[in-house]
């Protein structure tokens, strides 16, 4: 086996120190100061259905990754990047499906906050792209980042549009 | 179907969905969700939202 298991650990210690920060936001980030985020009883149900369509979404993602490499087919990114991929489409489907069957938000999350997160981590993930358009020489294509920073857009569009709805949605059940 | 029988004993006691959502400790989505009939809860959830009410089960999820 060949590699550069020093590039492996950096990358390991990077996603370690990542779910700490992540753990730590959480905490600040919901209303009683808990690290688990609480849910009725019809959120967990819609959440359960929500994990497995997610689980589907990899599941597939990688068998056509599988297929694709036992026919050996070159790809225009490193592999690793398209396993990173698969995991954000899953992501993707769990945010998305959660968002539209109002399962998304916990009881003790503090919306605002969220927000905020979300937005803060969007901009930490596009720097590396501002950098490359800036000095295109120095750096290659940020494409973890990129495709980071798609996937918190795409879930940040979603959960303003849902918001919009809902508003609407009180609003009618006010006067009704 | 539609649980009229609910959102009119939530009307009864001029609670809006979120405020019975948080007696009941649920979200206002799921209140919504009970009243338009599109999901059934549990008996936990039945009884919580009675004792809200103060109405018995039959008063409100029995459909004879």
């Amino acid at each position: 086996m060949n590699g550069n298991i020093y590039k492996a650990a950096g990358l390991a210690v990077g996603i370690l120190v990542g779910l700490i920060i992540a753990a730590v936001l959480i905490v600040i980030a919901n209303k009683n100061r808990k690290f688990k985020t609480e849910y009725d009883e019809r959120q967990l149900k819609v959440r359960g259905d929500a994990y497995r369509y997610a689980f589907y979404t990899v599941v597939i993602w990688e068998a056509i990754l599988f297929i694709l490499a036992f026919g050996e087919f070159s790809f225009p990114v490193s592999a690793y990047i398209l396993h990173y991929a698969g995991i954000l489409a899953g992501v993707l489907v769990l945010s998305g499906y959660c968002i539209w069957k109002d399962a998304y938000w916990g009881l003790n999350n503090n919306r605002k906050r969220y927000g905020i997160i979300l937005v803060i981590a969007g901009l930490l993930n596009a720097l590396p792209l501002i950098s490359l358009l800036t000095s295109p020489q120095n750096s290659d294509f940020p494409y973890i980042n990129v495709l980071t920073c798609v996937m918190l857009v795409a879930v940040g569009i979603e959960l303003l549009i849902k918001h919009m709805i809902d508003k609407r949605a009180e609003a009618a059940e006010d006067e009704a | 179907m539609k649980n009229l029988k609910l959102k009119s004993a939530r009307a009864a006691k001029d609670l809006s969905q979120d405020e019975l959502a948080k007696i009941c400790g649920v979200s206002r989505q799921t209140i919504s969700a009970l009243e338009k009939g599109d999901y059934n809860p549990t008996i936990n959830l039945c009884i919580a939202i009675c004792k809200a009410l103060d109405k018995t089960l039959d008063e409100l999820f029995w459909d004879p």
